[in-house]
């Protein structure tokens, strides 16, 4: 059934990226009882979340409680058992992660995931959407087009590395860079993106405290800008400083869900969380 | 005097195979050993359209390019569902699979005998039939594919295949279609490799499946890890050290019957002690870890 409507979705791709840009709905993304199970192992459990846009939603809960799974459920690594995931109100559950990151969902990935062995400024540009270069055919006979799109990038991009102030690493490669420059060079890459909305996996986590506030900073005004953010983080004064709203998971299952102060004041958070 | 032309001729037709492994081995991370079945493809297309159809050289290796983009598919489909060790053994048995098809299909390849009286390339009754005039053939081609692979890696495509060799996952996440990307290379690779055997075909004048074994294979793959991959200087320093190397030894007098053993050694030795002191090839960037 989902596929069947993921199909229909593909045809509607172009409508859907026009009307994207007149829908000023609230609510971006929205996951409604989203099952999924590992050989018996439930990870996520009848899970309903909603997203909205310009906001910072944060998502906690103790190792294990299906953060990272519900992560990978909306980027399309995984596909959900059950339960539909909805993108500016179309259906995108069972598209591929290509296609999902094409229509403009974004992840940091816990790991970072940085191309060690290229650039800063070359792994900020493979983000950049619009590229003609990268059909080998236009590369070879109609150069002209591949270069002037080229500079545009380069110019987007260059502009992305400087908003997080990594402008003087341009050209050092990224395996080069420090844990939270690299952090901050991932962050540089979804926003080179154009991604609506960013899910981010512990961006603060291994870096250094004075680090944490760049990148802090740096999430704060993405969601200024309108980015939908959705962030999982283990620091719980990181949550309580940037997010608008937190749902708390605990054994694959959404077990409450509020504003930061409520949640992070609950006693059965308190309890799952930190033993008291 | 011949002799040196003939390495360099040599020398070309090793860069041809050397730069477009590299798209693949280099640019895309995927460990190809099934190159010599490409140019093997490309020297038997060639040779057979020229024999039995009587088909002009010029006109018979793009013809032998596009049926080797084809039959690349035939690994390229494989690699996206295989990692790793699993890839290079679906490579391998493509390779394999390949060897066997030209040495026992006898009645379309020639079997074990090959095919002889390949005629040599004529252009508009101008006949490429001396080695001065075969090199400057040969230098025009080896020309033409370093410049359409200089194009294409250091294109935005080059990049995506680079970005797919350090993180595929990441590649994928960023909305690049990783498939796609992996097959395209796949094709130009393949592609260009059957240009090096057209090549081959039309200077030998004569085939047989013993120049596209696994072997040979192995080869290509050596000439890219001692050169360096991800770049394109590395095939081509890799393919002028080890065409080079081997006659070299022919001066130290050793004695023929050994002289074949005591190079396989050389070239052993050699890619064992680049794994230790350079991992990255002589003028390489990439790692293989």
């Amino acid at each position: 059934m989902n596929i069947s409507l993921s199909k229909q979705n593909n045809k509607k791709e172009k409508q859907l990226d026009t009307t994207s840009k007149d829908s000023r709905k609230s609510c971006i993304l929205e996951l409604k009882d989203v099952t999924k199970r590992f050989d018996g192992l439930i990870a996520v459990e009848n899970a309903s979340l909603v997203f909205s846009k310009g906001k910072i939603t944060g998502l906690i809960g103790p190792n294990g409680a299906g953060k990272t799974t519900l992560f990978n459920l909306i980027t399309g690594f995984l596909k959900p058992d059950t339960g539909t995931i909805c993108f500016n109100n179309y259906t995108i559950d069972g598209l591929p992660p290509w296609r999902i990151a094409q229509l403009g969902i974004g992840k940091l990935f816990q790991d970072v995931r940085i191309f060690h062995k290229l650039t800063v400024l070359e792994n900020v540009l493979l983000a950049r959407k619009e590229q003609p270069g990268e059909k080998p055919f236009i590369s070879l006979f109609r150069r002209r087009r591949a270069i002037d799109v080229e500079k545009m990038n380069i110019d987007e991009a260059r502009n992305w590395i400087k908003f997080v102030e990594l402008g003087e690493r341009e050209d050092s490669l990224a395996e080069d860079l420090s844990y939270g420059q690299q952090k901050l060079l991932v962050i540089a890459r979804l926003l080179a993106g154009g991604f609506e909305v960013l899910l981010l996996d512990e961006p603060t986590a291994g870096v250094n405290p004075r680090m944490i506030k760049s990148v802090l900073d740096v999430i704060k005004r993405m969601a200024q800008a309108g980015k939908t953010l959705v962030v999982i983080e283990h620091n719980m004064s990181v949550i309580a400083e940037i997010s608008d709203w937190v749902y708390f998971m605990d054994d694959g299952k959404v077990i409450t869900f509020g504003k930061p102060q409520e949640i992070l004041e609950d006693p059965e958070v308190r309890k799952a969380y930190l033993g008291v | 005097m011949n002799y040196v032309l003939h390495l360099l001729i040599m020398i070309c037709i090793y860069s041809i195979l050397s730069l477009s492994l590299n798209l693949l081995v280099g640019y895309t991370g995927l460990l190809s050993l099934c190159h010599a079945a490409f140019y093997g493809i490309g020297a038997y297309v060639s040779a057979l359209l020229m024999t039995k159809l009587g088909l002009n050289f010029f006109l018979a290796l793009p013809v032998s390019v596009i049926i080797s983009m084809l039959l690349s598919l035939l690994v390229a489909y494989p690699s996206l569902r295989f990692k790793g060790d699993y890839f290079i053994l679906t490579a391998l048995s493509f390779q394999i699979i390949i060897f066997s098809v030209l040495h026992n299909c006898a009645g379309f390849t020639g079997g074990p005998y090959g095919i002889p009286g390949i005629p040599k390339p004529h252009l508009f009754g101008f006949e490429f039939n001396s080695l001065p005039l075969f090199l400057l053939l040969s230098v025009i081609l080896a020309s033409l594919v370093f410049f359409v692979i200089y194009r294409i890696s250091s294109s935005p495509f080059g990049r995506v295949l680079k970005a797919i060799r350090e993180d595929e996952l990441a590649t994928l996440a960023l909305g690049k279609k990783v498939a796609g990307f992996k097959i395209q290379a796949f094709m130009i690779s393949g592609g260009i490799a059957a240009i090096a055997g057209g090549l081959y075909a039309g200077y030998i004048t004569y085939i047989d499946p013993t120049s596209f074994t696994l072997d040979e294979s192995i080869f290509i793959l050596a000439i890219i890890l001692v050169g360096g991959s991800g770049n394109i200087k590395g095939p081509i320093v890799g393919t002028v050290f080890m065409i080079i190397l081997p006659e070299i030894l022919k001066f130290l007098g050793i004695p023929d019957t050994i002289a074949p053993n005591v190079r396989q050694m050389i070239y052993g030795a050699l890619l064992v002690l680049m794994m230790f002191i350079r991992q990255q090839g002589i003028a390489g960037e990439y790692k293989f870890e």
